[in-house]
């Protein structure tokens, strides 16, 4: 009954007393989302990501990583160059010589990433948790003596002990960091723990909170909003999720929540996530999943009865937003579930005016199809089944006629 | 601060083969379907929904023949509210009906044209007809989330009065976060006491999240589907669902999840659907690593970068060379290839495969790694060569 009690508050809380404006979108599609095993972008791919990012709307661009030196360097460069409105990020490890490149790049933010849990501490940095936050300390100065706008990442904040993050937080802060980000870099969090963990960071240190989630179990989304609940104000998000393992947080899923769900509008061009997302999938090499949240070329299209009888009638019946907010297309299309009203409708787009009795009949026809195709009939295969069905219906007539054909002839 | 999460159980019903192949252009053979029932039943689902009788002869010749089978997990065939869908799926022997019917004044305005009368009527109907049969039933109210909650309430006591086996809530159109999920199911359950199930969709990707928010909330049970599969953007994975109310939750079902890989996979062919790469828990490249950070990082220990073991779900561990790769990367790669490196030939080799993954735009094959360390010694070795002829 305790567990019930608290979280029932921290649902309340959530749900009503926080101020959900001013949330901006930093998308790191081309950090992290480059950052994936086996993703390489091509350096005027990254620039063309960039522009549709900022003509969508996007607040900040985390460009890559400007001590890669070469060729990631020369692009993270043209893009600080060309003008964006949205601010443009360089990532680097909380190093003055990664924070260097970043400067070399033009870049107006930084973020200056450092691990915050003990495992990573001990076994990846092979270092004290003193070594850390003396680095965070001197990075964070360093990054400031040129004016950046700063924010300091606690990767694997999600396993890190709550004091000392808090100290790890305090630290930036006190340096004059602009943000924390507070990063579930496994994606191991549930909402509830995020809103939670959240919220006791900005309640005791009171600094700009940015939510990096992953969606190992497929809780990207949910814990991003989790913590715009808790007071967040940035959300890291990628085009499609591309990111390392599961991904990150998907912007266009993020971005459609907000809208519909919690009914905070960013004013996004949403139109233009199905051209994106399409590109993004192309340059990453990965293909775009037909059932994709927000962008997959199968959400508007409709076979079985239940739901086309719906939507035929109204679309609201199953629908929160329009095929055109995002860019995608409607479609009915006829399989193994589809029945009168599906048929009738297509029939009638295809310029073929049926019956009920016809409809209940082809119904029976195209499922016994679609089973033995294993899969939706073609347009064309629909209108050609229409005819051989037209033809036995009117066959008795037909063989009559043809028979007294034969009679006169004899 | 720290919850205390309860030890209990929780049930999944696997929807694979009804809303999974209701898909719009998904059709399963009845081979395949037989096939996927017994592997979920192999691996300890406990409940499968197996097909909607009133399909038709065809769907109901596969019905049968997959309840005449010995499954020890408990089968149900799905009706929506109509005295006629009952008798088809008597018809196919079995014991377990979900009836389903939508709730929400939107759907009765547009979809059905009804009235509520009309829906606890029909409700009470079909309700009538699966008891005079001695069906099991659980009672479905489509569009849930979107109904007046006075309605679903009145809903729910018809169902305890006659006996359903559970009632289920529909977020048919995604309509909730976690949060509201969570108040719902809480609410619901504080008043009326019954067991509750909850189906999600995964509209804005929450499907995963939303399940466990319900089971935070009282509930006892999650509608899942291999791989997520369901109409539009599917429903809650059931491998997603099964790891995380394991590694998040505290709750582990005991379902032989190294199977899941190979599920996963029968079922993506039997649905025309690849399996992306990325999938939470059985995408090829959850457990591959590329970025120097991240590599060095499992080198040195896995759980730096991972929270259970590939084997656990049927995948393996990769290393990718690529743009993104570190020195320890190439170092570990090598001593594979039972080549040890020194620090200065790893970061010449690394230079030379960053700029080979880019100008291919995709990570280097074992072999590719080869030719540019051949090439590396051959020129290293001709250059040591000329200073000793010189």
């Amino acid at each position: 009954m305790r567990e019930i009690d608290l979280l029932t508050e921290f649902s309340q809380k959530a749900g009503t007393e926080i101020d959900l404006k001013n949330i901006k979108i930093d998308d790191t599609t081309l950090r992290d989302g480059e950052q994936t095993a086996g993703v390489v972008f091509a350096n005027d791919e990254k620039i063309y990501i960039a522009k549709m990012l900022d003509k969508v709307g996007v607040h900040q661009i985390e460009a890559g990583i400007p001590t890669m030196g070469g060729d990631e360097k020369e692009a993270i460069k043209k893009i600080a160059s060309l003008g964006l409105s949205c601010s443009v990020l360089g990532w680097n490890r909380a190093v003055k010589s990664d924070i260097d490149a970043s400067v070399e790049c033009g870049v107006d933010a930084v973020a200056v990433s450092i691990s915050s849990s003990d495992i990573h501490i001990e076994q990846k940095l092979r270092k004290s948790r003193e070594w850390v936050l003396e680095s965070v300390k001197t990075s964070v100065d360093y990054a400031k003596s040129f004016n950046l706008y700063v924010s300091v990442n606690a990767e694997d904040a999600s396993r890190s002990d709550m004091e000392f993050l808090l100290k790890f937080a305090r630290t930036a802060r006190d340096a004059g960091a602009d943000r924390l980000r507070y990063c579930d870099t496994l994606g191991i969090l549930d909402p509830f723990e995020t809103f939670m963990r959240v919220k006791n960071i900005i309640d005791i240190i009171g600094m700009d909170i940015e939510m990096h989630t992953h969606n190992d179990f497929g809780m990207a989304i949910a814990n991003a909003i989790a913590g715009i609940k808790a007071g967040a104000i940035y959300v890291n998000t990628t085009i499609n999720g591309l990111g390392e393992r599961a991904g990150n947080a998907a912007f266009e899923e993020l971005v459609m929540a907000l809208k519909y769900i919690e009914g905070v509008d960013l004013g996004f061009n949403t139109t233009l996530f199905r051209t994106l997302s399409e590109y993004v999938a192309r340059a990453s090499d990965r293909i775009l999943p037909t059932w994709k949240p927000i962008v997959g070329s199968n959400l508007f299209v409709y076979e079985s009865e239940s739901k086309a009888s719906g939507i035929l009638s109204n679309p609201e019946t199953y629908e929160l937003f329009n095929e055109n907010d995002v860019g995608l297309e409607r479609k009915v299309i006829l399989g193994k579930y589809s029945g009168v009203n599906t048929i009738t409708y297509k029939m009638g787009l295809l310029g073929i005016k049926i019956k009920r009795k016809e409809a209940e009949e082809l119904a029976e026809i195209i499922r016994d199809k679609t089973i033995s195709f294993k899969r939706a009939l073609f347009d064309s295969e629909i209108i050609d089944t229409y005819k051989s069905y037209k033809g036995r219906s009117g066959k008795s007539k037909e063989a009559k006629r043809k028979v007294s054909d034969g009679n006169n002839k004899k | 601060m720290a919850i205390t999460k309860s030890k209990r159980y929780v049930n999944i019903i696997d929807t694979t083969l009804r809303n999974g192949e209701q898909t719009a252009g998904v059709v399963f053979s009845k081979h395949e379907k037989i096939r996927i029932a017994k592997m979920l039943d192999e691996i300890g689902i406990p409940e499968i929904e197996i097909g909607t009788p009133s399909l038709g002869a065809a769907e109901r010749e596969i019905i049968k023949e997959i309840v005449k089978d010995s499954f020890n997990s408990k089968l149900f065939v799905y009706c929506e509210a109509e005295p006629e869908n009952i008798e088809y799926a008597v018809q196919c022997g079995a014991e377990n009906v979900i009836i389903n019917i939508s709730t929400s004044d939107i759907h009765l305005k547009e979809k059905y044209k009804k009235n509520k009368t009309w829906v606890i009527n029909k409700l009470k109907e079909t309700i009538r007809v699966a008891r005079q049969n001695n069906l099991n039933f659980i009672v479905s109210a489509e569009d849930a989330t979107r109904t007046d909650l006075g309605f679903l309430l009145k809903l729910i006591s018809i169902a305890k009065k006659k006996d359903a086996y559970r009632f289920r809530i529909c977020d048919t159109v995604s309509k909730f976060d976690p949060f509201r999920t969570f108040l719902y199911i809480s609410t619901i359950s504080n008043a009326t006491n019954f067991p509750l199930e909850v189906y999600n969709h995964n509209d804005f990707g929450m499907a995963t999240a939303n399940g466990i928010a319900a089971i935070r909330g009282s509930a006892v049970s999650l509608v899942v589907s291999v791989g997520g599969l369901g109409e539009g953007t599917g429903n809650a994975a059931m491998e997603e669902i099964v790891m995380a109310l394991k590694y998040l939750e505290d709750i582990e079902l005991g379902i032989e999840t190294s199977k899941f890989r190979e599920i996963a996979e029968y079922v993506a062919r039997a649905s025309s659907r690849a399996i992306p790469v990325w999938k939470a828990i059985v995408g090829t490249n959850v457990f591959a690593h590329e970025s120097g950070i991240h590599a060095d990082g499992v080198i040195k220990n896995p759980k730096n970068y991972e929270v259970f073991n590939p084997s656990e779900v049927g995948l393996t561990r990769q290393l990718v060379v690529g743009k993104h790769s570190g020195s320890h990367t190439i170092l570990h790669k090598f001593k594979e290839f039972d080549i040890e490196l020194t620090d200065k030939q790893a970061n010449e080799i690394l230079t030379l495969a960053r700029a080979m993954s880019i100008d291919l735009k995709r990570p280097l094959f074992e072999k590719e790694l080869m030719y540019i360390y051949n090439e590396y010694s051959k020129k290293n070795k001709s250059r040591k060569e000329q200073e000793v002829e010189s």
